[in-house]
């Protein structure tokens, strides 16, 4: 269950452009949009997720620079279907004014893969990488 | 006693870090063209240097959120996407003026032409930036730094008229037969030398590094209000330098060697070599710091992690992106262009882009439930909004100059 330090706040205040910490405290990168749905007919949109990544970002920054930035991302993505990484709300640990904490390990994530990719065919090849 | 003397080490290796090709350069500039009456524009960047510096560490050491977080957060993320591009490019330019002095040093130690220095200072910086630990870096780099302190022992070897300058310094104005728009713009040039972006970006992302956290207050606020003053005290001393040697043969600087020639007028060899191995230090160490900050921009933008605190495998994206800057400026120093240039344009542009990161630390300063009780108080406010006024009229009116005057010809 995600503990919430403020019992009412607006997304900018708290979500929105937050940084995420993974279990081990690492920097996951940062919520760029967040998913709400609506359960059922006339009920209030609850919070399921929040989105990462490219094809969240782009469309946040918006104009010519978010669109090139959303397609880039949607052709970097080894599925065909452009909607964004989501870290549902249940991994979210607990929500405060600094950061927002995650139970599980950055490595768990969909959005990891540009990480994996600058580590594994750019920076690990140099020596002295890992110390 | 160590606290003590952990003190000192971070107040010295902040007055050596303060100064860098940008102070090398203005300094000398207008020292030898217009005496001492822009002493004004030097204390006018020192102090806002020390104030936002100030700001900038401690919003870093209690929230433990280096400047460009707090940038993304404060502005959101269409405005600070701005703010991250043109700061990372201002670095970039800012890294290239570093290692073309970097090789300018070196040409003026060996005789061979700077270019072929450039590849290798940039392949040096990288490896500082890949490998060296954070505080190796600082202090080595810092206390080299201080070695030009020879242009204040220089001051006193030097036919130096101590009352004129003073009067020059004390009753500012356009010298007789001086272009009043390249008086103003060279006071910009100053004021820019002195709050660099790219310093305090360092500055708050090297709190980090080291584990800032409230109890460091003092130790930051020492390293801002005392190092980086003396910094700026040793900028005055190379402005002075120029004055009784350059000033009447009618020497106009354009190359850093000429800056160095009081030094040689005055203490000979011996001080030259040791101007040569503190421009050496002052200029490597902004490169490799100036490399670090674009990194550390677009890192704490996009919420990735960064830092020389980790293995750089654990940082992967931060380090491509040091090194693709470090390449980036090696390239654009190798087109020939004159590093004299590069960094008076840098530091213009630099001084026009000091709002966009001074204005969002004020704003969190400001906001007492992330600040607690280190929250600004009044005096800091007073100071901080005084600040941003004089840099939003600087920074519009560094644009403007820099085209009015050609970049001060």
């Amino acid at each position: 269950m995600t503990r919430w330090d403020e019992d009412e706040f607006t997304a900018n205040d708290l979500l929105l452009d937050r940084e995420l910490i993974d279990s081990r405290g690492m920097p996951a990168g940062r919520v760029d949009d967040l998913e709400l749905t609506v359960p059922g007919p006339g009920e209030p949109p609850v919070l399921t997720a929040l989105l990462c990544g490219p094809t969240a970002f782009g469309p946040r920054l918006g104009g010519r620079l978010g669109t090139w930035w959303q397609a880039i991302g949607r052709r970097l993505r080894p599925v065909t279907d452009s909607y964004p990484n989501r870290i549902v709300v249940e991994l979210v640990d607990h929500v405060d004014r600094l950061e927002i904490t995650l139970l599980t390990p950055r490595e768990n994530l969909d959005s990891y893969r540009f990480r994996q990719w600058a580590e594994e065919k750019v920076i690990g090849r140099i020596p002295g990488s890992t110390k | 006693m160590k606290a003590v003397m952990s003190m000192m080490l971070g107040v010295m290796t902040a007055i050596g870090g303060f100064v860098d090709i940008g102070n090398l350069v203005t300094s000398g500039i207008t020292g030898a063209r217009f005496g001492m009456t822009l002493t004004w524009a030097v204390l006018v960047g020192t102090l806002g240097m020390a104030l936002f510096a100030e700001m900038a560490g401690r919003v870093t050491a209690v929230t433990r959120k280096p400047i460009f977080h707090v940038v993304r957060e404060r502005l959101g993320v269409r405005m600070s996407v701005v703010n991250a591009g043109a700061s990372t490019l201002l670095n970039v330019l800012t890294l290239a003026a570093e290692l073309g002095g970097v090789s300018l040093v070196l040409q003026m130690v060996t005789g061979i032409s700077y270019l072929i220095w450039v590849p290798l200072a940039g392949l040096f910086a990288w490896l500082v930036i890949w490998r060296m630990p954070f505080g190796w870096m600082e202090n080595i780099f810092g206390l080299l730094g201080l070695g030009l302190i020879v242009f204040v022992v220089a001051l006193f070897r030097l036919p130096t008229n101590w009352p004129a300058m003073w009067h020059q310094a004390v009753n500012p104005g356009v010298p007789a037969g001086q272009p009043a728009p390249t008086w103003w713009f060279y006071a910009v040039t100053l004021i820019g030398a002195c709050i660099v972006p790219y310093q305090v970006i360092f500055f708050s992302s090297g709190g980090r590094e080291e584990g800032w956290t409230s109890k460091s207050m003092t130790e930051m606020r020492v390293n801002a209000f005392i190092g980086f003053p003396l910094g700026g005290l040793l900028s005055l001393a190379i402005m002075a330098a120029a004055v009784p040697v350059l000033e009447p043969a009618g020497i106009q600087v354009s190359h850093l060697n000429q800056v160095a020639v009081p030094v040689a007028a005055a203490l000979g060899r011996a001080g030259l070599a040791i101007v040569f191995v503190s421009f050496f230090a002052a200029t490597f160490a902004a490169a490799a710091e100036s490399g670090l900050s674009s990194g550390y921009s677009v890192a704490q933008y996009m919420g990735w992690s960064w830092g020389k605190r980790h293995p750089p495998g654990a940082a992967a994206r931060f380090h491509l992106v040091c090194l693709a800057s470090v390449i980036a400026a090696t390239a654009f120093t190798l087109t020939t262009i004159d590093p004299v240039t590069v960094t008076i344009f840098a530091v213009v542009l630099g001084a026009a882009a000091v709002p966009l990161t001074y204005f969002p630390i004020v704003i969190v300063a400001n906001d007492a439930r992330l600040m607690g009780e280190r929250v600004n108080r009044r005096w800091a406010n007073a100071a901080g909004t005084f600040f941003m006024l004089i840099m939003v009229v600087v920074s519009l009116a560094s644009l403007p100059l820099l085209l009015l005057t050609k970049a001060g010809q």
